[in-house]
């Protein structure tokens, strides 16, 4: 009886059109649409690149064009320097070539056209320029004799700083859309988790009525609805890792069958939210309206909308980002791909195992033992 | 106007989803409105920086009121952990560890290995404190060697650093009157609206156009001009309804009507009817439920994500930009980031913007006659052939 009621819950969950459509094409156009809108995002407004400046009358101030050489030449170079006229340089701030236009002369001067990191690092480049000219003035004025040991010092290419660094994994933050995306179609889960509890009591749909009536004992009815239920989900959540990494290219480290098992215990964990909500004294439709708003503002939470929302949380509320099942559920993913030891992802997995324990055994607290005067 | 009282019927069993979109929109975007003066006026730019003071000398503490001049400083646990994540959720911007015999060795004429970081991004924070450290040992060492003890260098650095180069802040635009907040809240009004209209409106009218009913009706005595009269007011009058709505927060915010204002309001005006004229296609098809709720949001998703609503345009790759061409909210996009001063306002620019989204809208109407026309020419009844005489 098992095997027949696993079987035929697989066959009917696939013919489910909602099951299709919010499980697997949604998630593929909204992966598509983040991939689209922050793909260049990173790269753009986080990671470093030369800043593009022009500058005006260096003919009149060689020193000002050796400091710009210097610092524009390399791999690492601060700036990407223009030598150009004032007419062609505004026109050039103006289209947005370069994000500010130096001035050269006895004092250097800065015209931006907006504010920003760029500008303040060309502010700051401008400042420590006029700082160091004006020491080395004052040593040439006042002591000659220390003059060259004084440029020496200034001039000196100082490393002050040693870096500790943290990951191997992917540093780009914008793919946390991504793990919570993951986690969306986690949590819709419990949309397939609805159809467990349904089909199981009498009261709640005929499918449950006639099961009622069948020879089988319901502990082996629910439990083949669950296990059909969860295989179908692991499908959905298969469907949905693959097309992030493969045809996005989203990276997520180097342990990708990991995200996949981190995926699966999610969307189990969505069947059992599923499953307990569906066991629940209430209409059909609001059924269905409870599952998808929780699981909505689950996912606010953990910041499929608003990308600093998890900042907040944990600013707030930290204890809200332990129990919120998509937080958790993206947080793991996270883990597996910014540390490179398991010790928290294990606390993340032992979490998605407990939150579906916790939720099947009120499942089954509410299902079980009933009896029915009349259908 | 019995077609027009059924459609207001079912308009009210679907208007719950409108109402709490509308309800979250204004809910979210008036607060986050409120809180969004962007930066518009040249100022540097406050990093949130942690500091670990291992040295905990006078020199490591006037460093670190020197970084605190311009930038936040922020306490956090010195945890690997708790690094990692602050710095991967950009919660702070840079993690600075003052090494222990910072003082002595600085006070040595040594610059090198004075501090460590710990390191996430290769970022312009990252990039600008490194160069403000390098910059501030450097000039320590530079005072010593032309004769200063070591604290008349620190305080002299410190002074020689406060120098601030003449910043000048151009002004490219020649629109920019709409304030802030109302930029934000018209940056965002047309997901709403896709969202909306095209949310409620396409259910209503499918269920109205759907074969039972509109059997019934032609059976009945009304006259089919009267019968798509009374549709369309009813579509117009909820459309008209959602936009006053709109409208007239958008004129709270804004604090009155100004020119910026009016062709803010023009351009969502005409945004709103590609929208009605998009439903009115969509509603020519009989979908499901589902597929008209799939429909609705890869259409709102979609084209905010490809127009440069939730992401602003300038951070779009110019491949997505040129198919967004194709969408009218790229239009509604262009126009809104000139009133909000984004990009240098130009009057035929604002023009064309609008001639385009109306241009859809006319493309929308016409698709959607040459649609119903192929679909009618296929559902009419076919006429029996005459009979051929007897011979």
């Amino acid at each position: 009886m098992f095997l027949h009621i696993f079987k035929y819950e697989l066959l009917s969950s696939l013919r489910v059109k909602d099951l299709i459509i919010w499980l697997m094409i949604f998630p593929i156009a909204l992966g598509t649409f983040f991939k689209i809108a922050f793909g260049n995002v990173y790269a753009r407004n986080t990671e470093f690149s030369a800043i593009p400046a022009a500058v005006v009358g260096a003919e009149n101030d060689p020193a000002f064009r050796n400091v710009c050489d210097s610092v524009s030449e390399g791999d690492e170079a601060l700036l990407k320097v223009t030598y150009t006229d004032e007419k062609t340089a505004l026109e050039m701030l103006e289209r947005g070539d370069v994000e500010g236009i130096f001035y050269a002369g006895d004092e250097v001067m800065l015209t931006v056209a907006g504010s920003g990191l760029g500008q303040t690092i060309l502010k700051s480049f401008a400042d420590r320029y006029s700082v160091s000219a004006a020491i080395i003035k004052d040593a040439l004025m006042n002591d000659p004799a220390s003059a060259p040991a004084v440029i020496a010092a200034i001039s000196e290419d100082v490393s002050s700083c040693r870096e500790i660094p943290l990951t191997e994994g992917n540093t780009d933050n914008m793919v946390q859309y991504f793990y919570n995306l993951i986690a969306m179609v986690a949590m819709y889960g419990a949309v397939t988790g609805l159809h467990v509890s349904a089909g199981n009591q009498a009261n709640m749909s005929p499918l449950g009525a006639r099961r009622s009536c069948a020879p089988a004992r319901k502990s082996v009815s629910i439990a083949a609805s669950f296990l059909g239920s969860c295989i179908i989900q692991g499908l959905c959540m298969v469907l949905c890792v693959s097309f992030v990494a493969f045809a996005l290219g989203v990276d997520f480290g180097s342990r990708l069958p990991l995200v996949y098992a981190a995926a699966l215990l999610g969307g189990c964990m969505g069947v059992s939210i599923g499953f307990f909500v569906g066991a629940l004294n209430m209409p059909e439709s609001a059924k269905t309206g409870v599952v998808m708003s929780f699981s909505m503002l689950m996912c606010f939470f953990s910041g499929l909308m608003v990308g600093n929302m998890k900042a907040l949380i944990s600013a707030k509320a930290p204890w809200l980002n332990m129990i919120n099942p998509a937080a958790v559920v993206s947080d793991s993913i996270y883990c597996l791909n910014i540390y490179s030891d398991y010790r928290r992802f294990i606390v993340k997995m032992i979490s998605m195992v407990i939150i579906t324990l916790v939720f099947v055994a009120l499942g089954l607290i509410l299902t079980r033992r009933k009896k029915y005067a009349s259908l | 106007m019995q077609v027009f009282n059924a459609f207001l019927k079912v308009l009210k069993k679907r208007s719950l989803s409108a109402m709490i979109y509308i309800a979250v929109f204004l809910g979210i975007a008036i607060p986050m409105a409120s809180s969004s003066n962007a930066t518009e006026a040249m100022k540097l730019t406050s990093l949130d920086i942690c500091v670990f003071d291992e040295d905990g000398t006078d020199a490591s503490r006037e460093l670190i009121s020197l970084l605190a001049e311009n930038n936040k400083i922020v306490t956090l646990e010195n945890d690997r952990d708790v690094m990692t994540d602050a710095l991967y959720y950009e919660w702070i911007d840079y993690a600075l560890i003052i090494d222990k015999g910072y003082a002595e060795k600085l006070a040595a004429g040594e610059t090198n290995d004075l501090f460590r970081s710990y390191h996430m991004h290769d970022s312009y924070s990252v990039v600008y404190v490194t160069n403000l450290l390098s910059e501030y040992t450097s000039t320590v060492k530079a005072f010593m060697t032309s004769g200063n003890s070591f604290s008349d260098a620190l305080s002299k650095t410190a002074d020689a650093l406060s120098t601030d180069t003449e910043v000048t802040m151009k002004s490219f635009s020649s629109g920019g009157g709409l304030k802030d907040i109302v930029g934000f809240y018209y940056r965002y009004l047309p997901y709403i609206l896709v969202s909306v209209i095209l949310g409620t409106l396409c259910p209503v009218i499918v269920t109205m156009n759907s074969r039972d009913l509109r059997f019934r009706t032609s059976c009945s005595s009304i006259r089919s001009a009267s019968y798509t009269m009374q549709l369309f007011l009813g579509s117009a009058i909820f459309v008209f309804a959602v936009l006053a709505l709109f409208t007239v927060v958008g004129i709270v915010l804004n604090g009155g009507i100004n020119g910026d204002m009016l062709l803010a309001v023009a351009n969502s005006i005409i945004f709103s009817l590609v929208v009605t004229a998009l439903t009115v296609f969509v509603s020519g098809f009989e979908i499901g439920p589902n597929i008209q709720a799939l429909i609705t949001q890869i259409a709102s998703l979609g084209m905010s994500f490809l127009c440069g609503v939730f992401v602003p345009q300038s951070m779009l790759g110019g491949g997505v930009l040129a198919a967004a061409r194709f969408l009218p909210m790229y239009w509604y996009t262009v126009l809104n980031d000139m009133l909000m001063g984004d990009t240098r306002f130009d009057a035929g620019k604002a023009a064309l913007c609008l001639a385009v989204e109306a241009a859809f809208a006319v493309m929308l109407v016409v698709l959607t006659v040459l649609v119903r026309r192929q679909s009618s020419g296929k559902n009419a009844p076919r006429q029996k052939k005459a009979e051929p005489a007897a011979a």
